[in-house]
């Protein structure tokens, strides 16, 4: 597909914070979600996405329960725990910190050396 | 982890297993319809739809997979990767993982064997019923504590006592039973007819003796124990209901006791009781002041032995206000819990050497821990390539520690073996003093200990370097490319240090047992035992009721045994010197014409003797003369007393011709009558019961005047065994064919039965403290061989700019040498402060002795200093082309 880009490595699982901090979240919903607000620039490999989920559970950021979505289907759905609510926090103003050495790296001129 | 999530996950792990698989794949699967319901909802068929979900998904297992592993309670396949891992590394280096074990298995099999006998013998009850309310009451006799009671006492204390709901008295003496097959001398035990039902659940076969069958006049009644019934009575199932003789009167037998039941008693001798009879007599009218019945009282429930011991004292003192002969004993009562009181003499021995083992435990894991110490320089360098890779620090540390764990539990595992080796060899050592050992078997709580023990051990040695292998900058380990580090000695030297000092307080604990041991061997007992062989016979019954009849037998038997070829000298006693298996005879004594507030005041113990019996025991004879064939009741009543009681009777006085009033002469059943002897002699004191303590002072009398339902023959021969033990049994039965022959046996046996705890107790810290030594010097010898491996480079440099071979030899000598001399210093401070808790155990030697202590630190040292020796010659032999090369 053009026009996206594939994630890096480790950006995955700030995305999925960012997307469920939003609001709880089915898996599926997830997906939509991380879509919509990359404006589907970023792809996620589907399947990649649950492995994710279930680690990020393990390390308590965020909790999952079942309940049933808007068709009427029953769904477990994830939200973001106080813990996880920190962590991305965190983890945005790194990955901010990132972008902007890297943006003023790349944005470098010859005569400001 | 927290505790609770931890069991939560494992509880997951391990029940919901299936379920969180079932809802992981539903999960799954509801994110492909959906994703097929929006792209069937953007104008594709469901069959295309459903198609390119799942190819957009990708590889559903993969994933599957992936969620499987990032689960919580995923930490049990960690484990089991852990172990996988674990067991890699160990088969990469077998030479590390042979020694590890090894070394294990000898610390953790050392506290298998040593708890199992600590567990038969102090941990696990008693197999009574109520075991825990059962106690002892003794009996005190002026300055004789745990002496037996009276029958009077055992009523007047059965009456008057609320703590306890029952209260019963056993007498064990000897007797001749004859079954189906020969006579057979036993031990017979005389009870109340509430002692078995208080120890035993139910009988094999028939019943108890009921209430009131104790009393005089009742029919006589007898119940046997499973041993006695299959060998006398061919395990008869009938056998309830037929008559057994017993010393010569018809006895029915009413019960046969369960197979296990075994009288555990203080009173080693009561373990061997065959036969059960009640008193058949009205204990009341017994006298006040013969003692000779045990009493074991079982508490009511919820009264303390505290209790009943404060009840006892003021039952004791009424009983003196009532009675002048309670008066006169000064009696006191004590009680005291049966369990406690029946481990009272091997307690200290056993805690001893549990805490001896403790300490091999420790020096196992110090050993251990400088190994794999020795390790972390190359598997520093795997775990920093791991943790640069992403490994948390915390799985890594968990990591090594599930591998040293397991190493820990292989090692256990290997103990059981060692254990078990181990046990057996405790047991073959047969330490008769403790015959709750013989119980002891690697049973569950033994294997739950080795479980526990391994675990433990190896969170203890692998905890030090899992922590300094994941710590450290992980750019320095990684530049040093695999380098060896010569970093963290300090922990090794102070490992060096411990373990040479643990080693050092076992081997002045065994030193001071050695000692004990051949101050014992050294003990002059009053008697010699070369060459004199013995043997017991009993004569209760009508054919020996009258003097004549016994002193007849005794003295034909005399006449017999003289005969036999090798026969140097034949005399007989009712108590042989240090055999405890007969109730010690002993009353009160006084020279005659003392005050009667002196008379009552000092016991001692009364022997009847056949003439030739001093000089057949190899005893001297200090004063006077032995006694004759006329010593007899028509002729002057004569005696024999020690130069204990001379000495204490008559200080500074000629003990020949004084007369002594003594009570041995039996009027009926336990009532004696006080006469007056004259003293013929005076011999060396016998030790009669202990080697380390020299008892009362001794009475002896002429047979006539003092006969004895049992006696020991002895004779000094050159006759081997065989050949004796054969010429007894036929000049025995040439005088009566249904006397039975028992303990035929050398005297020397009981001189070593004297010495056998300290025998055990020596042979096993000696066991333990070469271990300890031996693990020490693996130990020092590994870490002066690893540093000089080290240094390698440091020790060419110095031979290129001129140090020769003895110089780099004497700095190896010297770093190594110091964490083994301040080991010795710290352990023999150590020892100092323990060993006095040894003193109950030691004979003839100070907690502290000079000697000792000086011995096992030159050992020590010495040892120590060859572990060390090694590494440093090799030392001396670098090349240094070769070493500088090597860099």
């Amino acid at each position: 597909m053009t026009g996206q880009a594939q994630l890096l490595p480790g950006t995955l699982d700030l995305l999925i914070l960012k997307a469920v901090s939003l609001g709880p979240l089915h898996g599926y919903g997830v997906l939509l979600r991380i879509e919509q607000i990359s404006r589907g620039a970023l792809l996620v490999e589907q399947g990649a996405l649950y492995p994710a989920l279930y680690r990020l559970v393990r390390q308590g950021l965020l909790k999952a329960s079942w309940g049933t979505s808007d068709n009427n289907r029953r769904a477990k759905f994830y939200e973001l725990t106080a813990a996880g609510r920190k962590r991305l926090r965190q983890e945005a103003d790194g990955w901010n910190r990132l972008v902007a050495a890297i943006a003023s790296a790349l944005g470098a001129q010859p005569e400001e050396i | 982890m927290k505790l609770w999530a931890f069991l939560r996950s494992l509880a997951s792990a391990l029940f919901h297993r299936s379920r969180a698989e079932g809802e992981m794949d539903e999960e799954l699967r509801s994110h492909i319809q959906r994703r097929a319901d929006d792209l069937q909802e953007s104008g594709m068929s469901r069959a295309e739809a459903e198609r390119l979900a799942k190819v957009e998904f990708g590889g559903y297992q993969k994933f599957k997979e992936e969620c499987r592993e990032e689960r919580g309670g995923f930490w049990i396949e960690t484990v089991w990767t852990d172990i996988r891992f674990a067991l890699r590394m160990l088969r990469k280096s077998p030479g590390f993982a042979a020694v590890a074990i090894l070394t294990l298995a000898l610390g953790i099999g050392a506290n298998t064997a040593i708890f199992s006998v600590v567990n038969a013998v102090l941990l696990r009850p008693l197999p009574y019923p109520y075991a825990n309310r059962l106690a002892m009451i003794w009996s005190t006799w002026g300055k004789e504590t745990r002496g037996p009671a009276s029958g009077p006492e055992l009523i007047e204390l059965r009456n008057r006592s609320r703590a306890f709901e029952e209260i019963a008295g056993i007498w064990v003496t000897s007797g001749t039973i004859t079954g189906t097959a020969e006579p057979e001398q036993v031990r017979l035990a005389l009870t109340t007819a509430n002692f078995l039902p208080m120890l035993a659940e139910k009988l094999q076969l028939g019943r108890f003796f009921a209430p009131g069958e104790d009393r005089r006049g009742a029919p006589p009644l007898l119940i046997l124990t499973d041993g006695l019934w299959r060998r006398q009575f061919g395990a008869n199932p009938g056998i309830v209901g037929q008559t057994a003789r017993l010393n010569g009167n018809n006895f029915t037998i009413v019960g046969v006791l369960p197979r296990d039941f075994k009288l555990l008693f203080p009173d080693s001798r009561m373990a061997d009781v065959q036969v059960f009879i009640p008193f058949l007599d009205d204990l009341e009218k017994n006298t006040r002041d013969t003692g000779y019945i045990r009493m074991v009282g079982r508490l009511r429930r919820g009264v303390t032995v505290a209790q009943a011991q404060s009840e006892a004292d003021s039952i004791a003192s009424q009983l003196r206000g009532e009675a002048k002969e309670y008066a006169e004993q000064s009696l006191h009562l004590s009680v005291l819990s049966l369990q406690e009181d029946d481990v009272r003499s091997v307690q200290p021995a056993l805690v001893s050497l549990f805490a001896a083992v403790v300490l091999v435990l420790l020096v196992t894991c110090a050993n251990l821990a400088n190994l794999l110490l020795s390790r972390s320089g190359s598997r520093r360098h795997e775990t920093a390539l791991r943790a640069a890779m992403g490994a948390e620090r915390r799985r890594i540390i968990r990591q090594l520690l599930t591998e040293n764990i397991f190493l820990g539990c292989l090692g256990g595992i290997a103990a059981l073996g060692i254990g078990w080796v181990a046990l057996k060899w405790i047991l073959s050592l047969q330490p008769e003093g403790i015959y709750l050992l013989l119980a002891a078997k690697l049973d569950g709580w033994v294997l739950a200990f080795t479980l526990v023990l391994s675990i433990l051990t190896g969170v203890l040695f692998g905890l030090a370097p899992a922590l300094s292998v994941a710590r450290g900058d992980l750019l320095e380990i990684l530049k040093e490319s695999g380098k060896a580090t010569t970093g963290k000695s300090w922990l090794r030297q102070l490992l060096i240090v411990s373990e040479v000092s643990l080693g050092c307080i076992l081997l002045v604990g065994t030193g001071l047992m050695i000692r004990t041991f051949t101050s014992l061997l050294r003990v002059d007992p009053g008697f010699h035992p070369q060459n004199v062989l013995t043997f017991q016979l009993s004569f209760s019954g009508s054919r020996y009721g009258t003097v004549e009849s016994l002193t007849n037998f005794l003295k034909e038997l005399r006449t017999n045994l003289s005969a036999m070829p090798g026969t140097q000298s034949v005399g007989g006693v009712s108590h042989l010197p240090l055999d405890e298996g007969l109730g010690n005879w002993y009353s009160y004594y006084w020279p005659e014409g003392a005050p009667v507030q002196q008379q009552n005041t000092v016991m001692a113990d009364h022997r009847s003797t056949l003439p030739g019996y001093f000089r057949s025991i190899g005893s001297t004879l200090l004063a006077g003369r032995e006694f004759e064939d006329t010593d007899d009741a028509s002729h002057t009543h004569v005696a024999i007393v020690d130069d204990t009681l001379a000495e204490q009777t008559w200080p500074g006085q000629d003990a020949i011709g004084k007369k002594l009033s003594v009570e041995d002469s039996p009027t009926g059943p336990f009532q004696f009558e006080r006469e007056s002897v004259v003293v013929i002699g005076v011999v060396k004191h016998i030790q009669a019961h202990s080697l380390t303590s020299k008892g009362r002072g001794q009475i002896y009398l002429p047979v006539p005047l003092a006969p004895r339902p049992v006696y020991s023959l002895v004779v000094q021969t050159t006759a081997p065994m065989q050949t004796f033990a054969a010429y007894v049994q036929q000049a025995v039965k040439k005088l009566d064919k249904d006397m039975p022959v028992s303990n035929l046996r050398p005297q020397m046996d009981y001189v070593k039965k004297a010495r056998a705890q300290t025998r055990f107790v020596t042979l096993l810290a000696g066991a333990l403290a070469t271990l300890a030594l031996f693990l020490a010097c693996i130990g020092i010898y590994g870490v002066t061989s690893y540093s000089v491996a080290q240094r390698n480079r440091e020790i060419a440099i110095r031979i290129v700019v001129g140090a020769n071979s003895a110089d780099v030899g004497r700095m190896v000598l010297r770093q190594s040498g110091l964490p083994v001399v301040v080991g010795v210093v710290v352990g023999l401070a150590m020892a100092a402060l323990l060993t006095p808790l040894l003193s109950g155990l030691l004979f003839g030697v100070h907690p502290i002795d000079p000697l000792t202590y000086a011995e096992i630190s030159l050992v020590l040292a010495a040892v120590g200093v060859l572990a060390c020796y090694i590494p440093a010659r090799r030392a001396t032999k670098v090349d240094p082309i070769t070493a500088l090369r090597a860099e």
